[in-house]
């Protein structure tokens, strides 16, 4: 019961302590902004336009996964489950789009 | 005779110790550990579940299944880059309705942010506003797949891309996997609210709601991905 209770005011104090959710979708919206600005107005060669438009989407679905998905105050056991087929997929894609 | 004196007797003497065992009982000082046990309160299944291993395991669990579901799109942005790479024809922006993308990302992000502060009014005890913020994301979602729907014929009768085109083949296979998934997401999330209606889930009992979240939120995160290497790229 003690345990529970503990674990009931560590959920509180992570609840109080995360990141504002409005203000991570603000971030999204203008990433997702950037992008379809950079892709329609910006005249980038593609060797570049590739690079940043792949940043900034790695930025928007690592804002989700450590914030909306609560990666970041979860156990580590969750994040290595998850990171790892995500570095394979980067990998992946990485090597792909460069060829 | 004998018999029934013996049955008189042995009833008697249960009584009796019965007796002597409460009041031998009621007279033992009674420690602090075990007051405490007396006055705690009886769990719920419910609450049992939420701090157990069983909750732990299954949202382990849950992160597994969406690490093998990251796996399943990877593999198909993966086939859709090779097809591009090597196909003679290929839509352009214009013809792709990059507006149309664009407007259904939004869609998708808002809705993450609705669960979101769901799961934030089941934290707070708050099952009213659950329900609501998860029939928003329903509604955000549908608006999605409505906008998947005038987006693919718009390709298939407007622009003359079909299945058998190799563009046709990798776009509808991964964005229509993509499309199914939200598809799955938005009954999840009906059935989710009508049950926090009912008052199935509370801020001690919500295990549930936050797999769908995850859900949601990782069909958010493939979008994402979609977008920018299908649309933009």
């Amino acid at each position: 019961m003690q345990q529970s209770i503990d674990t009931h005011a560590e959920n509180a104090a992570h609840a109080h302590a995360r990141t504002n959710p409005v203000l991570v979708y603000a971030i999204l919206a203008a990433c997702t902004i950037i992008e379809v600005g950079i892709t329609i107005g910006a005249a980038l060669p593609r060797q570049t336009l590739i690079p940043v438009l792949l940043s900034i989407s790695f930025v928007k679905a690592s804002l989700i996964a450590l914030y909306y998905m609560h990666l970041r105050y979860e156990k580590a056991l969750y994040g290595i489950a998850f990171i790892i087929p995500a570095a394979f997929a980067v990998m992946l894609l990485t090597v792909l789009l460069v060829g | 005779m004998c018999q029934k004196l013996t049955a008189a007797n042995v009833v008697y003497i249960k009584e009796c110790v019965v007796r002597a065992a409460i009041i031998v009982l009621e007279t033992i000082p009674k420690t602090d550990k075990i007051r405490a046990m007396n006055q705690a309160p009886v769990l719920s299944k419910a609450d049992v579940g939420v701090h157990s291993g069983s909750h732990i395991n299954r949202k382990f669990g849950f992160w597994l299944f969406l690490s093998s579901e990251l796996l399943i799109f990877c593999g198909l942005i993966g086939g859709f880059l090779v097809t591009k790479h090597y196909a003679a024809t290929w839509p352009t922006q214009a013809q792709l309705s990059l507006w149309l993308a664009s407007t259904n990302t939004f869609l998708l992000l808002t809705s993450s942010l609705t669960v979101v502060l769901g799961i934030e009014r089941i934290q707070a005890d708050k099952p009213k506003g659950l329900t609501m913020f998860l029939l928003l994301s329903a509604l955000l979602g549908f608006l999605f797949l409505s906008g998947q729907a005038y987006e693919y014929q718009h390709l298939i009768f407007g622009e003359k891309f079909g299945f058998g085109d190799p563009f046709g083949t990798a776009f509808f296979i991964l964005t229509g996997l993509h499309g199914l998934h939200v598809l799955v997401g938005v009954l999840w999330a009906i059935t989710v609210a009508m049950r926090a209606r009912r008052g199935a889930y509370s801020s001690s009992n919500f295990t549930t709601v936050e797999m769908f979240g995850l859900y949601w939120h990782f069909v958010d995160l493939v979008w994402i991905l979609i977008f920018t290497i299908v649309y933009l790229i």
